[in-house]
């Protein structure tokens, strides 16, 4: 990004804070300058302390508002999201497009990792394919964005300490330097390292297991323990889960569960959470609820075609 | 309660799960047991037509054990309340409730009762979908192969056997706390179930003032929940979901646009067959047994050479309804939503032989 893209980025930036979608040109150039920015980072890509740590969003565009209002706005505040931005939700797109141009402008203030539903084959089924042909009235927006996908960093890690990513280890990883080896730039594979580490969850039983969601596995505190000790961590953070209060640790401490959708699908009732990492490493859990909806959402109504 | 549901004692043959690739899915769309069971969905659907939940219609002895076993099930979830936990969504005391459920099932044929073990949910996962409503009706088509149930039954099967089912999954879904975790969110009819909105429409076709609009009117809902089943998923919907109509279930909303129940009706057939059959992250654990059987050839699988990765030949491959081309919203199918896979038919083999599957969620 050369300065002359910031007056583009910053109104681009302005138009998506109120809800509002960009012109498909606009996503096009903005995915293309995205990738350039994606490109240049690590699989585990190193940031720095204080750093906000943020989960599953899933277009709860309103309630990623609140969380600004209660983290602090960017880039004041720096963030680290671990994935999950799309699907389910109402405003999916104005979501992405929203962390992605964020992303492009403050590429040092905030990071952006992949979830197992930035894919071509989850969004399909889940609901960012639907929201896309009915904003854009075709996929071409869908593309742009699964294509940038590919090139989402799996991993972070802060000040060397606490392991960010969007689901859990994998039987395939022992040491940090194995997932800088991964060729990520492609779909979201069925199986494999890359694989897990957006579909595994911790397990109150120990070692591996299998996983009931069909991707990825289960893993034990024996595991967190020793992945922890052997690469010098304190901690894993991860996201990819739906706990009560927005925050879940587990597994002694080595693991934290963090989910910053709240009222989640506007039934489960469940508090978001944000963690706060100060300068010092010092944490701390912001827990916040949904922000009101007003009025009606400003999407055009329309039959869907089946009823036509 | 087992006593009064044997059946036949049966054979235990596990069934299996049999969908592992999109040629697959394409293959099974094509196979003598989709078109079983979608002409059994359709059939059920015409039987319901205009008739309320309050009808008398035939009831052979079946039916009262049908729903006398959901009763059964019912109270087993009544004895196992949820226990005090906080972190995950979902509650554990669902997976006691579950091994108690299938203690109860046995009796029945084998089939018919994995079928029905495997519709209440996912016992690891404290979740539940389309894919377990599917399996509960494969379990009532099952019934339909062995000759227990005959076409004349099929208004009871409706409204008095599958409403059962269906307040025993609210139930289930409320006391546990199941996850939606197949949900398409405000993008799909409901966090759960499709069928009670399909079964629903045509109960209400030709009805002389409820129209389809009248979803907006409280009182009307309110009044007519107990006749109609899609009036009472609007209920239970506006009930448990904060916001308005507009905000958590924008597609109910626009359908309710449509000017005639039986518009209405005809897509919500389209759109099961395409939104839930037609989708391999719920097809995937579709069950096959001897009742319903289905083995891939593998011959829709890629061809030799495409990689599968972004604009490949696979990534085409409808997934919906081959015959009639209905795609998500009608649209073109997107160019490119596959995933990458090492090589081409390699890949498929390789997934048949390490069972690996596309993930759920």
């Amino acid at each position: 990004m050369d300065n002359s893209d910031i007056p583009t980025l910053d109104s681009w930036i302005q138009h998506l804070s109120e809800c509002k979608q960009l012109p498909e040109q606009d996503v096009k150039k903005l995915c293309e300058k995205a990738k350039e920015v994606l490109l240049k980072e690590s699989n585990v890509q190193p940031v720095r302390c204080p750093v906000t740590v943020c989960g599953d969003i899933h277009g709860q565009f309103h309630d990623l508002v609140e969380l600004f209002k209660i983290g602090g706005n960017s880039p004041d505040t720096n963030y680290l999201f671990m994935g999950d931005y799309v699907d389910r939700g109402y405003y999916s797109v104005e979501t992405v497009t929203l962390l992605v141009a964020m992303k492009v402008r403050y590429k040092d203030r905030i990071t952006i990792l992949r979830g197992n539903h930035e894919s071509r084959q989850i969004t399909q089924v889940y609901g960012f394919y639907d929201e896309c042909l009915r904003k854009y009235g075709n996929a071409d927006v869908w593309k742009h964005f699964t294509e940038l996908f590919d090139y989402l960093p799996l991993t972070a890690l802060i000040e060397n300490q606490i392991f960010c990513l969007h689901g859990g280890l994998s039987p395939s990883v022992d040491t940090l330097d194995q997932i800088r080896t991964l060729d990520r730039i492609q779909e979201v594979p069925h199986e494999g390292p890359m694989c897990d580490l957006l579909w595994s969850d911790p397990d109150d039983r120990m070692g591996w297991g299998i996983s009931p969601r069909g991707a990825g596995y289960t893993f034990g505190q024996d595991i967190s323990e020793a992945f922890n000790q052997s690469n010098g961590l304190t901690l894993i953070a991860r996201a990819h889960q739906l706990v009560m209060e927005g925050y879940n640790w587990s597994q002694d401490k080595n693991v934290v569960t963090i989910f910053s959708a709240p009222n989640y699908c506007y039934r489960c009732g469940n508090q978001a959470a944000i963690m706060e990492l100060d300068e010092h490493m010092k944490y701390t859990f912001l827990p916040f609820d949904p922000a009101p909806r007003r009025g009606e959402p400003h999407v055009t109504r329309r039959t869907p075609d089946y009823f036509l | 309660m087992a006593d009064s549901t044997s059946i036949d004692p049966g054979h235990p043959v596990p069934l299996a799960k049999a969908i592992l690739t999109k040629g697959d899915l394409v293959e099974f769309q094509q196979s003598p047991t989709y078109s079983r069971y979608m002409g059994f969905i359709t059939d059920l659907n015409e039987s319901v037509r205009g008739k309320k939940l309050t009808d008398q219609c035939p009831e052979p002895q079946i039916i009262a054990k049908l729903v006398a076993l959901l009763d059964a099930i019912s109270k087993l979830a009544e004895e196992t309340p949820p226990l005090q936990t906080d972190g995950r969504f979902g509650n554990p005391a669902f997976r006691t409730f579950y091994d108690k459920a299938q203690a109860q099932l046995p009796a029945l044929v084998s089939e018919i009762s994995q079928y029905l073990g495997e519709s209440f949910g996912n016992r690891e996962r404290i979740d539940y979908g389309t894919g377990h409503e599917a399996n509960f009706m494969a379990g009532l088509l099952g019934l339909v192969e062995l000759d227990l149930i005959r076409p004349p039954a099929y208004p009871a099967l409706v409204l008095r056997v599958f409403f059962r089912y269906l307040q025993l999954m609210r139930q289930l879904q409320f006391s546990y706390w199941l996850e939606p975790a197949g949900s398409h969110g405000v993008w799909g009819l409901d966090d759960y179930h499709f069928l009670p909105f399909l079964f629903g429409s045509a109960q209400l076709c030709g009805h002389k003032y409820i129209k389809p609009k009248s979803i907006h009117d409280k009182e009307t809902v309110d009044e007519f929940a107990k006749d109609y089943m899609y009036l009472a998923s609007i209920k239970f919907i506006n009930e448990v979901k904060t916001a308005s109509l507009r905000w958590h279930s924008p597609m109910l909303d626009d359908i309710s646009g449509v000017k005639l129940w039986d518009k209405v009706n005809s897509g919500m057939v389209k759109m099961y067959k395409a939104e839930v059959l037609g989708k391999l992250p719920i097809m995937q654990h579709f069950m096959f047994g001897t009742l319903l059987s289905f083995t891939p050839t593998g011959e829709y699988d890629a061809p030799s050479g495409d990689d599968g990765g972004p604009g490949s030949q696979l990534d085409d491959t409808p997934l919906n309804d081959p015959l009639e081309h209905i795609h998500a919203k009608g649209q073109e199918h997107p160019t490119c939503c596959g995933m990458r896979i090492p090589s081409a038919i390699g890949a498929a083999r390789q997934q048949r032989q390490t069972g690996t599957r596309i993930p759920f969620d």
